[in-house]
């Protein structure tokens, strides 16, 4: 493709080419100067600053904050959802172009895969900001539950941060060896010196290490891609798997995977803005890179435009209740109306603008455009969190609470903390090694291209989705109870009642007979009831007949006790002088007991996880921490190579 | 949970080898809360599963006699079920009222809060009592990530607050909003210290922790109405055993449940969520008293309401 690197470099004075590539990109590891102390030393106030508000947080709870019961996730999970979202930039770009072997994508993939990984870690340290027992998370480990979501984001999240470090840290070991040399000339620290060797591998450009770092280079990025879009896919799933309007949404996955990468390209662009300008790059980072780059974000933005009209004017259209109310509240005249629309407006359609209008030529705009994603995406993240929460299905107007949050101070302290973190671990970064690939600048763009050409990414197509077996438990056992027998036990207080259950004129009922001394009783009152649980339930009164008895019907297919017995009362209302304790009986004929019947699937909220489920994350995770191990393994197999030399 | 307070206090029976010193010593474990319900104040004999005889406060007894596998597991063979009257709720928040007063609750949160739903302009008003659905079906259980809460076979949703992370995702997926947490340090008054913690009472409560209504789980295993229902001076609200087949009232009063959902066309609240709420509702048909803003209605007596978010 291009190789405008190595042009621009030899026209420059009468030096070997090489040497000025290295001369210019290791000048980003020179000393500081004046403003870079200054940088620093402000980036480290902002984080102890944030550091004190945590600290205060942990004393005194998330009472600091302004999340209450109804909106119970705030600006920490938007955090989370947005550097989560920008991690994915090194995937894309140096994944993506690496295996397809994209020439143009070498100056980029450096400060892509570092971004990643420095998202990630303050990305993941959001979550636990946000956690209300902080000192409690080795439960995760301990009770995890692999039903739920969280358990997904934490071990995607986990062998996400642990590939982009594999990933970023494979593709640096070429530079090692020069950053060890260029490191002793110039006299720096032994110790430094120390630490590029160990990192080296005694990585030299001989045929063997270089097919092992081929290998291991193209297995990363080939494994990469698909844990990337896990990654983002799951943390949609913390908002789509709960029954919530705006968030119970079939595309959430998709849209929150494209979101990421929409801005996770838009933030490799702003950052190579700023280390252009920074470390003087110009020479390296051309304009066409930008260019490049912007074409990528256009279709982004355009698609990311496609699925927010989908996902809003179904809702809108559709008009079920629940949307409604959250459309009206997100995209009505509320200050969330305003930031949707102002999003709308310089989130999406003047960044489309800037990047597909012919200017798209001038790094101004494409880099104001960058700029302006990255505000907006926060500010999207934030309306699909907060309005949602806002929005319960029981209006707690209607209990006079009108629920709203702003973020607290701790929380805005928290959240410019966890910006100046990220900006400073980058800085950082970027003083130690390079932040431009130097091996790769300095490979020649036609030949040198290592063969990533990587078989297609056989994406697992062995692999069916996750199916969740529902598991039924029908745990009856109904056992037949005598029916005919009723056995009859009679007291005898003065008047004597006598309780049976018969059938009378082909109607089951039960028949108290009152007698005294033998007499039946007429036109006596007699109540009948049944002992239940929390009291006793009247089944009705009857006049005694004749014959002395009373009736009434037998209450068919209540249940009965363990035995399938009933305890009846019978009492006498009236006349008065027969009034006395009332009679118990015991009786057959209970409807049996149910022990314990789950009529729904408990799989998804039982204990523990159903065997399919741990089946297949088991398996997935298998293949990639199987592909991890591979990489390893060319990496030990590059140290032996050293030993042996 | 409890199994090693109780290791410990076997322990330090067998030491001091005396049931006076056994005493003693539950009174220095249970610590300062079990001061306050009074020097010897009703104490239990209890016998041990390995057979040896022990005193404790006849309160501390109940939380020592439940391993958590029993909280865990619930009361066998029993399906708890609420039903609401709302042609009998006349939204005076006694409910609620009683409700707090024995969980202790903060006045920032209501376990059973009292809607005033209007279903549209045109149709009239009425009260909405909402305690937990104890749903068979919980989205809320589904989501924890530690199993914290859980679902037991008697159908009570409880939250075990000594495991929980505080993560919040079950107040998320919760669709009835019926989760609140402990924002801040917990102020539970002495009392609540009195009977040591179990999910089945969820006091003393801990910070950074989830909770909720938690249908009066020790007062039903042993066979007392919840304290709402038997607090509800309309007898509007009905608890009971499913596999009873029936349900009672703070009237006292016992009724078919088969019979009383069927003739009353009882329903419960947004069944199209596929939650299974093992709450029901039977509809404010003829009503008993004057609906929400007409003459003589209650009006804005919601009890604790109000105080929840607004102050933000």
């Amino acid at each position: 493709m291009t190789q405008p690197i190595a042009a621009a470099a030899a026209e420059s004075a009468g030096q070997p080419e090489a040497n000025i590539v290295e001369r210019d990109l290791l000048a980003t590891l020179n000393p500081l100067g004046r403003a870079g102390h200054i940088w620093i030393a402000s980036l480290v106030g902002v984080c102890l600053l944030a550091l004190v508000a945590y600290i205060y947080q942990l004393a005194s709870g998330l009472h600091v904050t302004a999340m209450r019961d109804y909106v119970s996730w705030g600006v920490y999970m938007t955090n989370f959802v947005f550097f989560i979202g920008i991690s994915h930039a090194g995937t894309l770009i140096s994944a993506i172009l690496r295996i397809t072997n994209a020439g143009w994508r070498r100056p980029i993939t450096r400060m892509a895969e570092a971004i990643t990984v420095l998202a990630l870690m303050v990305g993941a340290s959001m979550v636990v900001i946000d956690m209300g027992r902080p000192d409690r998370i080795l439960y995760l480990l301990i009770h995890g539950r692999l039903q739920s979501p969280i358990l997904w984001d934490l071990v995607s999240v986990t062998t996400y941060i642990t590939g982009s470090f594999l990933y970023l840290y494979v593709a640096m070991i070429p530079d090692m060896p020069i950053l060890a040399r260029f490191a002793r000339e110039r006299g720096r620290s032994p110790r430094l010196v120390r630490l590029y060797e160990i990192l080296s591998l005694g990585f030299r450009e001989t045929p063997e290490h270089r097919r092992r770092l081929t290998r291991a280079l193209g297995a990363m990025a080939v494994i990469i891609i698909p844990v990337a879009v896990s990654v983002h896919t799951v943390v949609s799933w913390v908002f789509g798997m709960t029954l919530r309007p705006g968030w119970h949404s079939t595309i959430f996955g998709p849209y929150f995977v494209i979101g990421a990468i929409f801005s996770g390209t838009a933030a490799i662009i702003t950052a190579m803005a700023v280390f252009r300008r920074a470390y003087r790059l110009e020479r390296y980072l051309l304009p066409e890179h930008f260019q490049r780059l912007a074409t990528l974000l256009l279709a982004l933005s355009l698609l990311y435009g496609y699925f927010t009209l989908s996902e809003y004017l179904t809702a809108w259209y559709g008009g079920f209740g629940s949307d409604s109310r959250l459309l009206a509240l997100l995209a009505g005249s509320t200050a969330y109306g305003t930031s949707f629309w102002l999003w709308g407006v310089f989130g999406l359609f003047i960044p489309i603008g800037l990047l597909v209008m012919p200017s798209r030529r001038s790094l101004t705009a494409i880099v104001t455009a960058s700029v302006l994603i990255n505000i907006g995406m926060w500010i999207k993240r934030y309306l699909i969190i907060v309005p949602t929460l806002e929005t319960p299905f029981i209006p707690a107007q209607a209990a006079g609470i009108t629920p709203h949050y702003f973020p607290s101070l701790v929380e805005c302290t928290i959240t410019v903390g966890a910006f100046a973190a990220f900006l400073l671990l980058f800085t950082l970064f970027s003083r130690i090694f390079p932040i431009l690939s130097v091996w790769e600048t300095l490979e020649d763009a036609e030949e040198a291209e290592s063969k990533v050409a990587v078989e297609r990414a056989s994406r697992h197509t062995s692999l069916a989705p996750a199916a969740l077996t529902i598991l039924l438990i029908a745990g009856a056992l109904i056992s037949v109870v005598p029916w005919a027998r009723a056995s009859a036990q009679v007291q005898k207080p003065v008047p004597r009642i006598e309780l049976t259950r018969s059938m009378v004129d082909s109607q089951d009922v039960l028949v108290a007979k009152v007698s005294t001394n033998g007499r039946a009783v007429v036109h006596a009152v007699v109540e009948f009831s049944v002992t239940r649980t929390f009291g006793v339930m009247t089944l009705g009164q009857d006049t005694t007949r004749d014959d002395g008895t009373a009736r009434v019907g037998f209450p068919v297919g209540l249940p009965g006790d363990a035995r399938g017995e009933l305890k009846f009362r019978v009492t006498i209302e009236s006349p008065s002088d027969l009034i006395g304790p009332p009679l118990e009986v015991v009786l057959a004929g209970g409807a049996p007991r149910v022990a314990f019947i789950d009529n729904v699937p408990r799989a998804l909220w039982s204990s523990r996880a159903p065997l399919p489920m741990v089946a297949t994350i088991i398996f997935l995770l298998l293949c990639v921490w199987i592909t991890y191990a591979f990489v390893v393994i060319q990496l030990v197999a590059m140290r032996r190579l050293k030993a042996e030399a | 949970m409890k199994m090693p307070r109780r290791e410990f206090l076997r322990a330090g029976l067998l030491a001091a080898g005396g049931l006076t010193a056994g005493t003693v010593g539950a009174d220095r474990l249970l610590g300062a809360g079990a001061k306050s319900s009074g020097p010897r104040a009703a104490a239990t004999l209890a016998l041990t599963p390995d057979g040896e005889l022990v005193v404790t406060p006849s309160a501390e007894y109940a939380a020592l006699a439940q391993t958590s596998d029993e909280v865990r597991r619930g009361v066998p063979g029993r399906r708890w079920v609420m039903v609401f009257d709302l042609a009998a709720c006349d939204g005076c928040g006694q409910c609620a009222l009683a409700c707090a007063k024995n969980h202790f609750i903060p006045t920032d949160r209501e376990y059973l809060r009292i809607f005033k739903m209007q279903d549209s302009p045109d149709l009239a008003p009425y009260w909405f009592p909402r305690p937990c659905f104890h749903c068979d079906n919980p989205p809320c259980t589904r989501v924890c990530p530690v199993g914290a809460t859980f679902k037991r076979e008697d159908g009570i949703v409880l939250i075990d607050n000594e495991r929980c992370i505080g993560c919040r995702f079950c107040m998320a997926a919760c669709p009835y909003s019926v989760r609140v947490f402990n924002w801040g340090r917990p102020n539970d008054p002495p009392e609540a210290h009195a009977r040591g913690y179990s999910p089945e009472w969820g006091y003393p409560r801990r910070v950074g922790t989830v909770e909720k209504c938690d249908f009066c789980a020790d007062m039903a295993r042993e066979g007392k109405l919840p304290h709402c229902a038997s607090h509800c001076p309309m007898g509007a609200i009905w608890f009971g055993d499913e596999n009873d087949d029936a349900v009672t009232n703070s009237a006292g009063k016992t009724v078919r449940l088969s019979k009383l959902l069927r003739d009353r066309a009882g329903f419960r609240y947004m069944e199209e969520l596929g939650t299974k709420p093992r709450v029901f509702y039977l509809p404010a048909v003829n009503r008993q008293y004057p609906a929400p803003n007409e003459p003589g209605a209650n009006h804005g007596n919601l009890p604790r309401g109000g105080e929840t978010q607004s102050a933000q």
